[in-house]
């Protein structure tokens, strides 16, 4: 069966200045997928998981050429970007909690689009908590500071605020790079119970987590995908020398 | 010489430059508090700079005295720095009150008056008129000069007493309430604070956020910024002149309250601009990026999540800003006037405590009065700054756990 596909970039180039940090991109990411980017250091993961939600725009010194189309439609042409990033949510590589109160760091992005209800908000709260397997280890302490959180719980706590936003696609930057083991494969498990509502797309360092969660894999390499296609294949057959030899640990 | 001598040698050098300070400071407060701690008591703080003189018109009605004659003596109510008993106290039926005789001395001057030393509970005095028929208050210690027309000076306490005595009708009498405090000083100067500060605080942080956040990094920010710099650094008595020139004469806004708290607010603004910018820096932008990837715009980020976490960093600004506002002299002397009075109005002058020490010491050669002014100036700085920190650490996000 196809699946959707929910991003299409179409020779994207990405500039910082004079340098150029994502050369002639060209992506299609499906729709209830988990995708992964892979590379070494540098090679432009980042950069073009930010484009995706426009996050690039706060950098003063980018230019971008090409075409990234969401749901077929160019974003960075005339659209609404507060409403592009209620659509693609963002989990940071570190937690970034806001410095409120559980609740209110949930219900921050509801009330900024303007639901006042209480109610409403209450049992928002509570369900994105739930589906972030937060709930129980928080629930008796909504009105506590959520800088109070282990880093763990405070990852879980970012990714429950982005579920809250009810977004279609949720970007993942390195969402477990700070967190140790356990807190790691719960996340992960929670990425695996996500993706049949939402569409994933994560940046890893971790050939084992990438090769664990993800359905599609793209390879990086100083700006450019040198490989794409399905995890299994990606790790088992690649088609690319560099692909093989990044995999296995003998890329430089 | 070896290592170690040197260290030492550094070390002695560090200590004694951080004693000659500390006892620096120990002499000046010292210096201060023993000259005017003598000064400083209750009636200091609760009354007005300037003796006031006005009729009051008073029922005539007897009321008999509810104490004893020893109670009586014991009720001196004098101010003992200037004031000094000769004769009495006498309770006079129709006024409900006992009035004694004392000797008044000041540097300038010294003669005798008669006092009110004790008013009865329901003395005809406690519900006085004043010639527009407004309620007014008489008090222990205030003065009598007159009654009916017919002057106190040159009796005795007995004939005084008997001329009260002999009214028939309504009293119409002379009083002067008696000056020697700094309340409306100290008044004057908490609206100041006040009134400067909200004026100042919401401008320098509008002025900051458009500094950090809006504005492109490039020269005219730089402009800004280093036209702020040179603000700070200008002594305040040319911000005196130009508030003088601008809001008072230009405005037409007078020697007033609202004139010195513009002016004051004008020295403020860099400050507050400088340590809000600061603060607004110093926020992670992980902070801004998680509000604008779940769809916040940029003001609500601003003033939803930059904001409160540096509120620390403002609170900064406003202890910087009360101190400032607190100590300053000669913008206020020209802007804001030397008129010892609580200002009724935005538009009505007023001394701070400040200004009052500066002109106690300089027109009238009264130090002892300016520290004693002093002090208080001293109390209310260290009262405000607690205030401020107890404020600013309920509004700590950081801190709440
Ligand atoms: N704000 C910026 N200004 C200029 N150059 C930048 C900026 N951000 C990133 N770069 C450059 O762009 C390239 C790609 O950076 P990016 O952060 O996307 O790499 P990455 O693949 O995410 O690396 P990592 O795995 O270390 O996070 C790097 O060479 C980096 O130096
Ligand atoms: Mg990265």
């Amino acid at each position: 069966m196809d699946k959707k596909i929910k991003f299409n970039t179409k020779n994207l180039d990405l500039f910082y200045g004079d340098f150029q940090a994502l050369k002639s991109i060209n992506l299609e990411i499906c729709e209830k997928e988990v995708t992964a980017f892979i590379g070494p250091s540098g090679c432009g993961k980042s950069t073009f998981l930010r484009c995706l939600n426009r996050m690039n725009d706060l950098i003063e010194s980018v230019r971008i050429e090409g075409e990234i189309l969401f749901d077929g439609q160019d974003i960075n042409g005339d659209i609404d970007v507060i409403n592009l990033r209620t659509r693609v949510g963002m989990v940071f590589q570190k937690p970034n909690p806001f410095p409120m109160s559980i609740y209110e760091n949930i219900a921050y992005g509801p009330k900024c689009q303007g639901l006042k209800d209480k109610t409403q908000l209450d049992k928002l709260v509570k369900e994105s908590l739930i589906k972030a397997a937060l709930w129980e280890e928080v629930k008796d302490r909504l009105n506590k500071s959520a800088l109070g959180l282990s880093g763990g719980q405070q990852q879980r706590l970012c990714i429950a605020r982005t579920i809250a936003m009810q977004p279609e696609v949720i970007l993942m930057d390195e969402p477990t790079s700070a967190l140790d083991p356990i807190a790691t494969a719960k996340i992960e498990d929670l990425m695996s119970k996500l993706k049949k509502d939402y569409t994933i797309i994560i940046v890893t360092h971790s050939m084992q987590q990438a090769g664990r969660i993800s359905d599609k894999t793209a390879f990086f390499l100083m700006g450019e995908v040198v490989e794409y296609g399905e995890t299994p294949v990606i790790f088992t057959n690649p088609a690319d020398k560099r692909t093989e030899d990044y995999i296995t640990g003998r890329f430089g | 010489m070896g290592r170690k001598v040197k260290d030492n040698f550094a070390k002695g050098i560090i200590y004694l430059a951080t004693g000659i300070t500390l006892s620096v400071l120990i002499f000046i407060v010292g210096f201060i508090f023993v000259k005017g701690i003598g000064l400083v008591n209750f009636d200091f703080l609760t009354r007005d700079f300037n003796e006031k003189v006005f009729y009051a018109f008073v029922q005539n009605e007897d009321v008999s005295m509810s104490i004893d004659e020893e109670a009586l003596k014991q009720k001196t109510p004098f101010d003992d720095r200037y004031e000094s008993l000769i004769e009495g106290p006498i309770y006079v039926d129709n006024i409900g009150a006992a009035i004694a005789k004392v000797t008044y001395k000041n540097n300038a001057t010294e003669h005798e008056q008669l006092v009110i030393s004790y008013i009865e509970k329901n003395s005809p005095l406690t519900n006085a008129a004043d010639s527009t028929g407004k309620e007014m208050r008489i008090g222990t210690d205030y003065v009598i000069q007159s009654i009916n027309g017919t002057d106190f000076e040159g009796l005795s306490l007995d004939e005084a007493a008997a001329l009260i005595k002999n009214q028939s009708d309504e009293l119409k009498i002379k009083v002067v309430q008696p000056g020697g405090g700094v309340k409306s000083n100290i008044i004057t100067t908490l609206y100041m604070v006040l009134l400067s500060l909200v004026i100042a605080i919401p401008l320098g942080i509008f002025g900051a956020i458009y500094l950090t956040e809006y504005a492109k990094p490039g020269r005219f920010v730089n402009t800004i910024r280093f036209a702020a710099e040179c603000l700070s650094g200008i002594p305040s008595i040319i911000f005196g002149l130009f508030g003088m020139a601008f809001f008072v004469v230009a405005l037409k806004l007078q020697i007033s309250l609202l004139s010195g708290s513009l002016t004051v607010a004008i020295i403020l603004l860099p400050v507050i601009i400088r340590s809000t910018e600061e603060a607004l820096k110093t926020v992670p932008t992980s902070f801004r990026e998680g509000s604008l990837a779940l769809g916040a715009t940029k003001l609500q980020t601003i003033f939803k999540v930059v904001l409160p976490c540096a509120v620390p960093g403002i609170a900064t600004a406003v202890l910087l800003s009360i101190g400032r506002v607190v100590g300053e002299s000669a913008a206020l002397l020209l802007t804001a006037g030397t008129v010892a009075q609580i200002p009724g109005t935005l538009l009505s002058p007023g001394s701070t405590l400040t200004v009052q020490a500066y002109y106690v010491a300089k027109e009238e050669g009264n130090i002892e009065l300016a520290c004693a002014i002093g002090i208080v100036i001293i109390v209310i700085v260290i009262v405000l700054n607690i205030l401020s920190r107890i404020m600013s650490d309920k509004l700590d996000v950081f801190n709440k756990k």
